[in-house]
């Protein structure tokens, strides 16, 4: 599981976060919509969760040290603020 | 190498180099409608053996090479150079595949098309051929460039990827894949269709298109995106590039130009023309596509020239001085395909069939003179002992020689009937699914060797069979299960050799040949008189299934297609001098039984009518068909004569000669052949010309062995006889 839901309702995307991922963060997402998503320890991050995120827009807290993510993905998200 | 692979390289190699010939014609005559017409064709038979030896990525290659034919067929314009290149870049993959898969053995694993079908696919979505390549009139391109302005300065590529929705399932992750290209520079992801509302989102279908700004040039972006790069548009930018093209080649450029090099220098002393051609044009469209217009011109002349002068060096020259105001690059090693190639090329040699009959005929002389020495022995041995004694040496040697001899031409054309058999158990799977009857095939003794002309003939009458044994005398599960017998049926095909005969069977375990229906069927069509058929043995009413106008089948399948009955494979097996028989049980299913013969020699002929009658006159004697007028015809004592091309040659009335009736008042000119036998003219008036066929010669025997003027029979199609003339005979 690298999709955890704390107590205070931050939703965190840890290590690789795989497709098979994708279902459980859109069911997190749909029940509670105001969740925030603590990404700074995600590593990988796969195109359906991308779509996820893309399409739910949640705040987003924290910088995953991925380069990748960091230079190129996080500016998709962080362009569009909910 | 199994039989199907090596079939597959034979011919695909075949249909490149036809393929080649007709692309490089299409672009000196773009109007060809048959030179098209041809190409299509090959490409579309190269994708169909490729589909059938299951190799996907040079089927998925060809069908890209199709698309782009296809296009141009729509848009009724003439083929543009650029699509020739890449039909024909698409054809030296096919070529490199070709090598590897000799070299092996085996399908290339891994084999992808993705890069040829994203060049293929380019000019539908790129620039247009000739068009300096920096067109980013693209509105993504544009978008994206405006979106990253920092990037776009350095930019030298700009790709978009649509994956399909079903990439997940291909363990395909898009993002990843692109994070992953050497050379990014920025990323944009946006919904391919607009995006659902989160509820409604399928996690697991992919709807992203992303587009990307690189640092690298198009192609290596290409061969970077591997399997993915169908999936991709690809724009060059002109921003970054253009300067540097003007002085010097880019890398892609180069290295396009070096492999032709190594592909002139791998042809040496063959100058094949059409190769020397395809790296004339394709050095000429790379000059072309990084701008040096005057010197693409140049070299396209340079290349007709050499064309012409089959001159390998002065493009050689050409393309090495094009190359030389380019950065040095690595020494090209020499190209390991192109070496492997030379080496295995001579592996398979097809003959023409024609040249292995004359090679049986020689053969059959060599007998003849051997028989003669045989002869000349039994003489000189009342002449003198010491002369017998040497000849008889002679003849034995002789013997032996020409036993040889007749024994291997005759191997020459004898084939596994494999050749035939491999491709049936795919067909009856497929059936079998189409049907929803539960079958397989069972093949015994399919290394039986046979004729050449046997097992290729052999294909259409077992595919009609087998359609046949699936459609009647399999019955589905149900049936079977209610009947006791196992679920899935069993289809065998048996083959073994007989004597100087090769026996073949299809054995089914349906439900066998319900007699009384082809006792109803024969009478509702009158393929037999009503009386006749109560009088008949059940046999002889399996047997009418064979009979002109007998066909149970309601349908026209896309297999037999033709709506032809059991009467056309009857028909083929007996041109072939064979027989076919079937034999059933009630419930326990059929056999149909070819009996053919080992060995078969086809002649051509030429019919012709006289005296009411059909002849065939074998085609090698025949020189040309004229009309002569009664009046050019003159009496040279008893013979007659005509004047042809300046010489005197005999003239025989056929009809007269056969003695069948004369129509000596025809005052009109009629048809005369014109024949040539041991170097000498000869003419025969006929009434009418008939056509060509193949035939196989039969020996007359028996009573009319002895008959003039006749070589032999064969059985047309149509079951009557015709007669083979020996022409040196009747114009002696």
């Amino acid at each position: 599981m690298t999709v955890r839901l704390a107590a205070d309702g931050t939703l965190s995307l840890l290590g690789l976060c795989g497709v098979e991922d994708a279902e459980v963060l859109q069911h997190h997402l749909l029940a509670a919509p105001e969740s925030t998503v603590e990404w700074s320890g995600c590593q990988h991050l796969h195109t359906a969760i991308l779509q996820v995120l893309l399409i739910a827009k949640p705040r987003l807290r924290g910088v995953p040290s991925n380069p990748f993510l960091r230079s190129h993905v996080e500016p998709l998200l962080a362009r569009k603020p909910k | 190498m199994d039989e199907l692979l090596q079939q597959f390289l034979i011919e695909s190699r075949e249909l490149v180099d036809q393929a080649t010939d007709d692309l490089l014609a299409l672009e000196k005559a773009p109007n060809d409608a048959e030179r098209f017409d041809n190409a299509f064709r090959a490409f579309h038979t190269l994708k169909g053996g490729a589909g059938i030896v299951e190799f996907t990525a040079m089927a998925d290659a060809m069908h890209g090479a199709e698309d782009v034919l296809t296009a141009a067929r729509k848009a009724s314009a003439p083929m543009s150079t650029q699509d020739i290149s890449n039909c024909l870049m698409c054809l030296d993959q096919v070529v490199e595949w070709l090598d590897a898969i000799q070299s092996t053995g085996v399908v290339p694993v891994g084999a992808s098309a993705a890069a040829v079908i994203a060049r293929l696919a380019r000019p539908t979505t790129g620039p247009p051929a000739g068009a300096p390549p920096a067109d980013v009139t693209d509105v993504w391109v544009q978008g994206l460039m405006t979106a990253h302005r920092n990037a776009a300065a350095q930019a030298q590529t700009a790709i978009r990827y649509r994956p399909d929705s079903r990439s997940f399932f291909r363990q395909e992750d898009p993002l990843a894949r692109i994070g992953a290209l050497p050379g990014l520079l920025a990323l944009d992801v946006g919904p391919r269709d607009s995006w659902p509302m989160l509820e409604e989102l399928d996690p697991f279908s992919c709807n992203v298109v992303v587009t990307a700004l690189l640092a690298i040039s198009a192609g290596d972006a290409l061969a970077a995106l591997g399997s993915e790069a169908h999936h991709c548009d690809v724009a060059t930018l002109r921003t970054h590039t253009g300067a540097s093209m003007d002085h010097s080649l880019s890398k892609q450029a180069h290295e396009v130009l070096e492999a032709q090099l190594s592909l002139l220098a791998g042809i040496g002393e063959r100058q094949a023309p059409s190769l020397i051609a395809s790296a004339g044009t394709v050095a000429a469209n790379v000059l072309r596509h990084i701008g040096k217009i005057a010197d693409a011109d140049r070299m396209a002349a340079t290349a007709a020239h050499c064309v012409a002068a089959h001159d390998l060096a002065g493009l050689q020259q050409a393309i090495r001085a094009a190359l030389g105001g380019a950065p040095p690059a690595p020494a090209a090693p020499p190209e390991p395909a192109q070496a492997r190639r030379d080496e295995g090329g001579a592996q398979t040699l097809r003959v023409d069939a024609a040249r292995i009959d004359a090679l049986v005929r020689l053969t059959g002389e060599l007998i003849v003179a051997k028989n003669a020495i045989g002869h000349s022995v039994r003489l000189a041995e009342t002449e003198g002992a010491a002369l017998a004694a040497t000849l008889k040496s002679r003849h034995a040697a002789l013997e032996r020689l020409v036993g040889e001899l007749q024994r291997s031409v005759v191997a020459m054309r004898v084939l596994p009937l494999r050749v035939a058999l491999q491709r049936f158990p795919r067909l009856i799977r497929e059936m079998s699914v189409d049907l929803e009857k539960p079958a397989t095939l069972v093949l015994e003794g399919e290394d039986t060797e046979a004729d050449k002309a046997i097992v290729e003939v052999l294909v259409e009458p077992l595919v009609h069979v087998l359609r046949n044994a699936m459609d009647h005398g399999v019955e589905t599960a149900a049936v079977r299960a209610a009947a006791g017998k196992p679920g899935t049926a069993t289809i065998r095909i048996r083959a073994f050799r007989a004597g100087e005969h090769v026996t073949l069977e299809v054995v089914d375990d349906g439900g066998g040949i319900d007699v009384s229906r082809v006792r109803e069927v024969a009478n509702e069509r009158k393929v037999a008189p009503e009386e006749t058929l109560a009088s008949m043995s059940d046999a002889e009413v399996i047997d009418l299934i064979f009979a002109p106008g007998f066909s149970t089948a309601t349908t026209v399948t896309e297999l037999s297609g033709r709506g032809v009955g059991m009467d056309a494979v009857r028909t083929a097996v007996k041109r072939l001098g064979g027989h076919v028989t079937a034999t059933s049980v009630a419930g326990q299913g059929t056999t149909v039984r070819f009996t053919l013969p080992f060995s078969v020699m086809m002649t051509r002929v030429m019919t012709v009518e006289a005296g009411g009658q059909q002849f065939g006159i074998p085609l090698d004697a025949v020189i040309e068909t004229i009309r002569v007028p009664r009046s050019s015809v003159f009496r040279i004592g008893a013979a007659q004569a005509i004047v042809f091309r300046d010489k005197t040659i005999p003239l025989v009335r056929l009809s007269q000669a056969l003695g069948a009736g004369s129509r000596d008042d025809s005052d009109d000119a009629s048809p005369v052949v014109i024949t040539k036998v041991d170097g000498d003219f000869g003419a025969l008036q006929v009434d009418r010309i008939g056509e060509r066929m193949e035939i196989m010669l039969e020996p007359l025997d028996g009573l009319l062995g002895g008959l003039p003027g006749i070589a032999g029979s064969t059985l047309l199609g149509d079951g009557s006889v015709l007669l083979v003339l020996d022409v040196a005979e009747l114009l002696r």
